[in-house]
């Protein structure tokens, strides 16, 4: 196979007060390595695949993972599974007045979680924020990802008290770490142009953000904020473990009391929860995509 | 440097007369921009005059964007006077650089709407620089959305409304754009390639629209073009810019194609516009 452009051509520079000078022209060995059916990899990639090869073996030994204890212990499991069957409905009020407590954290945390990460994302976008407001509120965000949700919810629990208002607290606190971040992301992907009418026309730094940016994100923010909803669902059946709200104390309780019967009551209507908020959240998005 | 070729059938709509008595909306002597070590724009000199059309030809990376987005405030000015509507672009605060561009009105060549927007607030979008405090909670006076109703109904789009923007063609998107300059009460209105993105029958209805607007409202327009029979059929002045420099300049009905030829003459084609 032969170049059709055998000459290669050095980019020249640029003269002053001139356009760009750049030769448009591929290199000779440039074009040949494209046109071949098969080539060989980039250098860093061959360098590449055997050190992250390496650090996937190095991983895997190190977190003990080990397929033929895993099917070992598959007759455990299977026990285990056993003893949830057949579910005892005998509690389901209480675990509905319990579940119902849970969604209402969940929206709680959520709007409150989806509203502070909005003002903070903003900081946090690179096209909107200047630089000394920009890395300072990405590190908050950071150290706040860095912690778990059970973390502040012990921290608010020794604050607030047990109940759903600690849970609620520490779900907003983890929300502006987890989703605000998203959120800037969303906000740095928007398309320039809309933003530079927007500066164009004399707008406010206030007014651009609100006309050029959100209206641009909104359907990406707001399909996260579904997905924080279905995460903080999730998550506050967690949070009650520490006596933070929902019915994660119930799950504990009925774990620590071997009460399996009423323990896949309880996850059977976990489930029937977060599937239908998974579905109506589907439905959602479908409309504003 | 002034060519002046065979006359031109296109009769100017504005007279050298008329021309003469008023006074420049805009100012540029001497212009020089650069970004970092690289030159752009080199002793420009162009005037302005309300109600005239002005075509700004050049090939790609001559510096016809560059020279749009000086004179807002939008290009780093190294050197020269740059005066528009009043405002000395070379010496603005932020507020004040606010305040210039709320008087300038622009058209993009990708139209530059926010495409989940209904028509109308992206009209609307036009005067957030006095939406006054109503606009915090995102809206407009009903003397502004009667306004912008009205400007609709004179580029000819009232029907699409409440049309996401997204949805119009792109010679109606162009419109809503020029509606939503106009939204400014502009006293100057600059089109970077406005009709670069739509076919020649929409090219045309939208360049008649701008001159339309230059001559019953008597604002100067600046439009940027890359398609010569277009400025020589719809504008009153052509300014030509060849690497940063103006080459030519003169009035439409004095220059022909083979006047502005000279422009484009050993250009090689550039991926990069300024």
């Amino acid at each position: 196979m032969t170049s059709t452009e055998p000459r290669s051509r050095v980019a020249t520079g640029t003269p002053a007060g001139g356009p760009s000078a750049v030769d448009p022209m591929l290199a000779a060995a440039e074009r040949h390595r494209l046109e071949r059916a098969f080539r060989m990899p980039r250098t860093r990639f061959l360098i590449g695949l055997p050190i992250a090869a390496l650090l996937l073996i190095w991983s895997f030994n190190g977190a003990q993972f080990n397929f033929v204890k895993l099917g070992e212990g598959a007759v455990n499991m299977g026990e285990f599974l056993s003893r949830l069957f057949p579910p005892d409905f005998s509690k389901l009020g209480t675990i509905l007045a319990l579940l119902l407590e849970t969604f209402q954290m969940a929206v709680v945390g959520t709007v409150l979680g989806a509203v502070l990460s909005l003002f903070v994302a903003v900081c946090a976008a690179s096209n909107i924020a200047p630089k000394w407001l920009y890395y300072p509120t990405r590190w908050v965000m950071n150290i706040i990802r860095s912690v778990p949700d059970l973390v502040f919810a012990l921290m608010f629990v020794s604050a607030v008290g047990l109940g759903p208002f600690a849970g609620i607290l520490a779900m907003t606190l983890g929300s502006i770490g987890s989703i605000g971040k998203i959120f800037a992301e969303a906000m740095e992907q928007v398309d320039r142009g809309p933003v530079v009418a927007m500066q164009a026309v004399g707008a406010s730094k206030r007014q651009v953000v609100q006309y050029g940016v959100l209206p641009q994100a909104a359907p990406l923010l707001t399909s996260y904020s579904l997905l924080l909803f279905e995460g903080n669902v999730r998550g506050a059946t967690i949070l009650g473990l520490v006596g933070a709200g929902g019915i994660g104390l119930e799950l504990t309780t009925a774990m620590r009391m071997y009460d399996y019967g009423h323990l896949s009551a309880i996850i059977i209507c976990i489930i029937v929860l977060v599937t239908a908020i998974d579905q109506g959240s589907a439905l959602i998005r479908r409309r504003i995509t | 440097m002034t060519l002046v070729a065979g006359a031109h059938e296109v009769e100017p709509r504005v007279t050298t007369a008329e021309l003469r008595q008023a006074l420049p909306l805009v100012t540029v002597r001497g212009l020089e921009v650069a970004y970092d070590a690289q030159r752009v724009l080199a002793g420009v000199d162009l005037e302005l005059f309300p109600g005239e059309m002005v075509a700004l030809l050049g090939a790609s990376g001559s510096g016809k964007s560059t020279l749009m987005r000086s004179l807002t405030g939008f290009a780093p000015i190294t050197g020269g006077a740059v005066r528009v509507a009043g405002h000395d672009v070379t010496n603005l605060r932020r507020g004040q650089l606010r305040t210039l561009r709320s008087e300038v009105g622009q058209v993009f060549q990708q139209f530059n709407l926010i495409p989940r927007l209904s028509v109308l607030t992206n009209v609307l979008a036009g005067a957030l620089h006095d939406a006054g405090p109503i606009n915090l909670v995102g809206g407009f006076s009903s003397a502004h959305r009667r306004r912008a109703l009205e400007l609709l109904d004179r580029v000819g789009i009232a029907h699409k409304a409440l049309e996401p923007a997204r949805s119009l063609s792109g010679g109606q998107q162009q419109r809503v754009a020029i509606a939503r300059a106009l939204m400014q009460r502009p006293k100057v209105i600059l089109a970077d390639e406005p009709v670069a993105s739509l076919d020649p029958k929409l090219a045309d209805s939208v360049l008649e629209l701008l001159r339309e607007i230059a001559s019953e409202d008597g604002i100067p327009v600046l439009v940027s073009l890359h398609v010569l029979p277009l400025a020589l059929a719809h504008s009153d002045r052509i300014v030509g810019l060849r690497r940063g420099e103006i080459l030519v300049s003169g009035r439409t009905s004095q220059l022909d194609a083979a006047a502005l030829a000279p422009l484009y003459e050993d250009e090689e084609p550039g991926d990069d516009e300024h």
